[in-house]
């Protein structure tokens, strides 16, 4: 209760934490939660294939998806982004479609942009993990009789995983700070929260103060789950002590 | 004789790694000309002792006298530290180490490892150093490999290299580290004759070795070494010929 | 051709306002990386410390936010003191912030707790011995770190480096955001006021991959040169 007294009076004393502020900063953290994490996820489904192609022998498969993943991750992601946000218009008809309404917004371009960025890393993550695999389990798949079908799912690729896992913890933190470029494009999410606030007060360090120590314990939290999931994952790679 | 300062004389250095004290009050006297040889077991702190001469271990008591010049020391926080650091690079400019790794720079060529320290320390001209650099090299028999790198040479090979590397600082005293212990058998030979033939000349040497054969021919002193304290010293002739204390007896005894 | 409306040689100052900031930036972000690595390995409790606030603050908040402190907040900081200074001796004075130099101290800044990460590594990764070898022939300790530790440790740490330089040219795009006018600046204000995003987007896109690959070749020189003397040429 105290506490709570506390609080309330630290909220009066103060002209820029007003319920309605935190609101807006509540409101930015949903949006950049829901854009990085649906992104990452898209991203995630869409490298899997991505890196097994990058990694065939076959120059046609591999060629084009080097392509992709060079230009993508040897550009800014805010141009990217500036890229979907002003070219949508110009797809031939897209207007008339019913994705028009959506595409309209800010969110699903910068959406398409984030996915379309971390697909492109996470499938050079995947094929550097897939190409780490240890030749002998590969010769040992293939003394069993396993297809290559069969060795991609049941060998290679979980061992794969767990490989990636340290990077790809790295990656997510990156499109967590790599998504405060929304607000650039008039989204309202955390950053562009702290860039109102800050216009409306001209306060600038309460305002980017504030939503800095958000995405610090935001950065926080993801680098604790994926330690988390290295040690149930990674269990078998340690030493017995 | 009593005009030139003596070259290195160390006096009661103890030293202590945590609980341990690996070193329990040694002393030594390099005179001009001296082969003093350290011998004992391995933990018998006689690689310790060595590096405490040129500080690249702080002894926590005893001094240091470099050719007639104390060494002053400071208490710090961390321990017992030179008071000057700059006394400390002048004396280590006067004796140079021979390591058991040989230590070569893996940056630079063989020529650019024996220059380096006498252009860059000394301040001596390039060219003049490059000339003294190819005289040693040939008396070390390396003269064709000036241009390799460490990496392309083998262990025998670098440790003359490495052995070229500290005559070119005109040392008062040379210190070394077990210098034949990281070579294959077969390579020892060629070091041991560099040696032989440094000691003729009347270098002042201090050498922590497994070598017996070369510590009972070379050296005017041997210095057996047991848990941090001098067993037994003297010349080799009565050290390693008739040695007193049951240990050494041991430790001089032909393994079979 | 390309028509570029009249853009094209802004454009082209854009460009060389970016490969600017790239490289003051850099060059800034390399100092603070051996600060920050020289602090993180001595002895000093509080230099440790204050190191590792750094390293960690820096790696957990978007750039952007953290360029946008900087800047907002410095040019607040800095009229409190003109403004003191008006008050207290008539002195009118006003500062402007630079956006260009708010960009270099940011980027520099955020890169300089990655280059320590890469530098402390590199550094820890040099042979022992080799250092000992210099303090045994009398080498001043800025001499061991000139001749022997810097050479030595730069084979170790360019791929990191190479690593950091990539990320650090790509982030220098959002300066834009906070009113530098580099080229993605220039870019977006031109694909607004034509309506032809492309030609003025995907220029500048090649742009940058074409600075990215040239990097890598020089990176690539420079991993050969600093491998001398480790059988792998």
């Amino acid at each position: 209760m105290e506490i709570l007294a506390w609080f309330h009076e630290l909220l009066d004393g103060n002209l820029i934490f007003t319920p309605q502020t935190l609101g807006y900063y509540w409101d930015g953290l949903v949006v950049t939660v829901q854009l990085v994490f649906v992104s990452l996820l898209i991203g995630l489904v869409l490298a899997v294939p991505l890196a097994i192609g990058r990694s065939s022998g076959r120059r046609w498969i591999s060629l084009p998806i080097y392509a992709y993943t060079y230009v993508f991750r040897g550009t800014p992601l805010l141009i990217q982004l500036y890229i979907i946000y002003y070219g949508v218009v110009f797809f031939d008809g897209i207007q008339e479609t019913f994705l028009w309404p959506l595409l309209r917004e800010a969110f699903y371009p910068a959406l398409i942009a984030f996915t379309l960025n971390t697909a492109a890393y996470t499938t050079e993550i995947f094929r550097g993990a897939i190409k780490a695999t240890p030749k002998g389990e590969i010769e040992a798949a293939r003394a069993y009789g396993m297809s290559q079908a069969l060795m991609m799912r049941r060998i290679i690729l979980p061992s794969a995983f767990r490989r990636a896992l340290p990077a790809y913890g790295n990656e997510v933190i990156f499109m967590l700070h790599a998504s405060a470029i929304a607000s650039v494009v008039t989204l309202m999410d955390l950053t562009g929260a702290a860039r109102f606030v800050y216009a409306r007060f001209y306060a600038p360090f309460e305002a980017f103060i504030f939503v800095a120590v958000i995405y610090l314990c935001l950065t926080f939290t993801i680098l604790f789950f994926f330690r988390y999931l290295e040690k149930r994952l990674l269990a078998h790679l340690r030493p017995q002590s | 004789m009593a005009d030139t300062p003596i070259p290195l004389e160390v006096r009661n250095i103890k030293k202590r790694f945590g609980d341990t004290e690996v070193l329990k009050g040694l002393s030594l006297t390099a005179r001009k000309g001296d082969v003093i040889t350290l011998i004992g077991a391995s933990g018998s702190g006689k690689s310790t002792f060595l590096r405490c001469m040129n500080l690249l271990e702080q002894p926590d008591e005893g001094d240091l006298i470099v050719h007639g010049e104390e060494i002053r020391f400071k208490q710090t926080r961390y321990g017992r530290e030179p008071a000057d650091w700059k006394q400390v690079v002048r004396m280590r400019a006067k004796l140079s180490m021979v390591f058991q790794s040989f230590n070569l720079w893996a940056h630079m060529t063989l020529l650019e490892n024996i220059i380096e320290a006498p252009v860059h320390v000394l301040g001596k001209p390039k060219k003049e150093a490059i000339e003294h650099a190819r005289a040693l090299l040939e008396r070390v028999g390396l003269t064709a490999r000036a241009d390799a790198y460490p990496a392309q040479m083998s262990g025998g090979q670098q440790q003359r290299g490495a052995i070229a590397r500290a005559l070119a600082m005109d040392p008062e005293v040379m210190l070394f580290d077990e210098p034949t212990s990281a070579l294959d058998p077969e390579l020892v030979g060629d070091v041991l004759k560099v040696m032989h033939g440094l000691a003729d000349e009347g270098r002042t040497m201090v050498v922590v070795t497994h070598e017996m054969s070369f510590a009972r021919d070379v050296s005017s002193e041997v210095i057996y070494l047991h848990q941090g304290l001098v067993e037994e010293a003297g010349p080799p002739q009565d050290v390693l010929a008739n040695p007193q204390s049951p240990r050494l007896q041991q430790f001089l005894a032909p393994k079979y | 051709m390309l028509d570029l409306h009249g853009y094209g040689p802004r454009l082209l100052e854009g460009a060389g306002v970016t490969l600017q900031l790239a490289i003051l930036s850099l060059a800034l972000a390399i100092v603070l990386g051996l600060l920050t690595a020289s602090a993180k390995m001595s002895r000093s409790w509080l230099l440790h410390k204050i190191a590792t606030l750094y390293t960690t603050l820096i790696r957990g908040v978007p750039d952007l936010v953290l360029m946008m402190l900087l800047f907002f907040g410095g040019q607040m900081a800095l009229n409190v003191v003109t403004d003191a200074l008006y008050d207290r001796f008539g002195v009118d004075w006003y500062v402007n912030l630079n956006a260009f130099a708010a960009g270099v101290l940011t980027i520099g800044f955020i890169f300089g707790a990655y280059m320590g990460e890469t530098f402390r590594g590199a550094f820890m990764a040099v042979d022992h011995g080799q250092i000992e070898a210099g303090k045994a022939y009398g080498m001043s300790p800025w001499l061991v770190f000139r001749r022997i530790r810097f050479p030595l440790m730069m084979r170790h740490a360019l791929p990191g480096l190479s690593n950091n330089w990539m990320v650090l040219l790509k982030t220098t795009a959002l300066v834009s955001i906070i009113g530098l006018t580099d080229m993605v600046r220039v870019a977006a204000e031109a694909s607004r006021a034509t309506h032809e995003p492309f030609t003025f987007l995907i220029p500048v896109a090649l742009i940058y991959l074409l600075i990215a690959s040239l990097s890598e070749w020089i990176f690539a020189r420079l991993q050969k040169r600093y491998n001398v003397g480790f059988g792998e040429h």
